[in-house]
């Protein structure tokens, strides 16, 4: 199914999914899942990590559908809050971890991680960002959301939205003055 | 620096952490949503009664059995300890695995019900996810084992699994009959993770038996709400 296509049929299929046809709903969030990974890759560091944590947003997501009680506009930015509040959940120590590792993992893959990792200053300074920091970047610069989706992914109101996303992007560039972030 | 400038270098330091997902998300996705049902709504003022029910009686019980919060679960004496949690890895290469059993426990007492089994193919992995509804097990190993003929318990029958060796999943304090209402019996179709068979659910004790294509080779792992066992399979 096109995007464009979805776009159109949105509130239908919209309609459709408070009714409980998980396959509109599939449909409807579809277009979403990239953004959706990409935002938590950049939180969790870890595609695969990241790929998980979209499929169990999605889970989450479709059995709370009832809460958008139909507003479409509201979706994209409802979804990512989810991926968000997933990616944190994940991040979050975990009752227990049992494996005895039988083959520890070669020096040599960690090393190029981490090399790759520190390609860039840029990089290294975000990946040394609290998750609550990058949230708002990738929000407003990566995925190019509007600030009032940007505020109401993060749950708060527009004007909160664009001092967090200033406060993280100086954190990166301590020199960086607000007409340059907006 | 221009605001051009910082956003162009961002956006290639963050396309350097994200890249595109495998396209196998989008049937992931779409595989985990037909096994899930929307939240259902009665009317409100019996939510409402039913809410404020609960939450009185967790509060009460949190309040007089256990005020502190509940504590990470140890590891029993004999193993290694807690290793750090498995990496899901990128690609089926660098899966990493373990082919001894692991087990662990949790000061829960409780019967916690198991409300969902769900598989999934990934690569160069499958999983088998155990959903739990409120809680974690008392207990939990998974033991390897060659071959796939498991005992059910309690008529001592043995029963095969499709593959060609096995992991016995035993869950302490957890019952597969009070909300899961799925099949007890999963043939996968996976290249790792072939089948999940139920083959003990009595006395507050489930076993579950995995069949597995080739060397057993699997991580387990946790994730919180809802409280879920994952099990990944090494696929070829």
């Amino acid at each position: 199914m096109s995007a464009a296509f979805v776009m159109e049929r949105r509130p239908e299929l919209m309609s459709r999914a408070a009714h409980g046809d998980s396959s509109s709903f599939a449909s409807l969030i579809e277009p979403l899942l990239d953004p959706a990974f990409r935002l938590a890759a950049v939180m969790l560091e870890d595609r695969s990590a990241a790929e998980d944590a979209v499929q169990e947003a999605s889970i989450k997501a479709w059995r709370k559908i009832r809460q958008l009680r139909g507003d479409v506009a509201s979706l994209r930015p409802w979804f990512l809050s989810i991926v968000a509040n997933e990616c944190r959940m994940t991040r979050r120590r975990r009752w227990w971890s049992v494996v005895r590792m039988a083959e520890v993992p070669p020096e040599s893959d960690s090393t190029e991680q981490t090399a790759g990792a520190m390609s860039t200053d840029l990089r290294r300074a975000l990946i040394q960002l609290a998750p609550s920091d990058r949230v708002p970047l990738v929000l407003h610069f990566y995925l190019d959301l509007p600030l009032d989706e940007v505020a109401r992914a993060l749950g708060v109101s527009p004007s909160a939205a664009k001092s967090r996303i200033y406060r993280a992007a100086r954190r990166l560039r301590s020199n960086l003055t607000l007409e340059e972030v907006f | 620096m221009s605001d051009k400038s910082f956003r162009r270098e961002l956006n290639a330091a963050m396309d350097e952490m994200t890249a595109a997902p495998s396209p196998a998300l989008r049937d992931r996705v779409r595989a985990s949503l037909a096994e899930a049902a929307p939240e259902r709504r009665g009317p409100f003022w019996i939510a409402g009664l039913v809410a404020a029910a609960i939450a009185v009686t967790i509060i009460g019980v949190l309040f007089v059995a256990n005020p502190g919060n509940r504590h990470p679960v140890s590891v029993p004496a004999g193993s290694t300890g807690p290793s750090p949690t498995p990496t899901a890895q990128p690609t089926a290469t660098a899966f990493t695995c373990s082919t001894n059993p692991i087990s662990a426990s949790s000061p829960s007492t409780a019967v916690i019900p198991i409300d969902a089994l769900r598989t999934g193919a990934h690569p160069g992995y499958d999983r088998l996810t155990v959903e739990f509804a409120g809680g974690e097990p008392s207990s939990t190993t998974a033991q390897p084992q060659s071959g796939t003929t498991f005992t059910l318990s309690p008529s001592g029958q043995p029963v095969t699994l499709a593959g060609q060796n096995g992991i016995l999943i035993t869950l302490h304090g957890t019952d597969l009959h009070t909300d899961y209402q799925g099949p007890l019996d999963i043939v996968t179709g996976y290249t790792g993770l072939v089948e999940v068979r139920r083959v003990q659910d009595f006395e507050g004790v489930v076993q579950l038996a995995l069949g597995v294509n080739g060397p057993v080779c699997f991580q387990a792992s946790s994730l919180t709400n809802p409280t879920r066992l994952v099990i990944d399979v090494q696929a070829g």
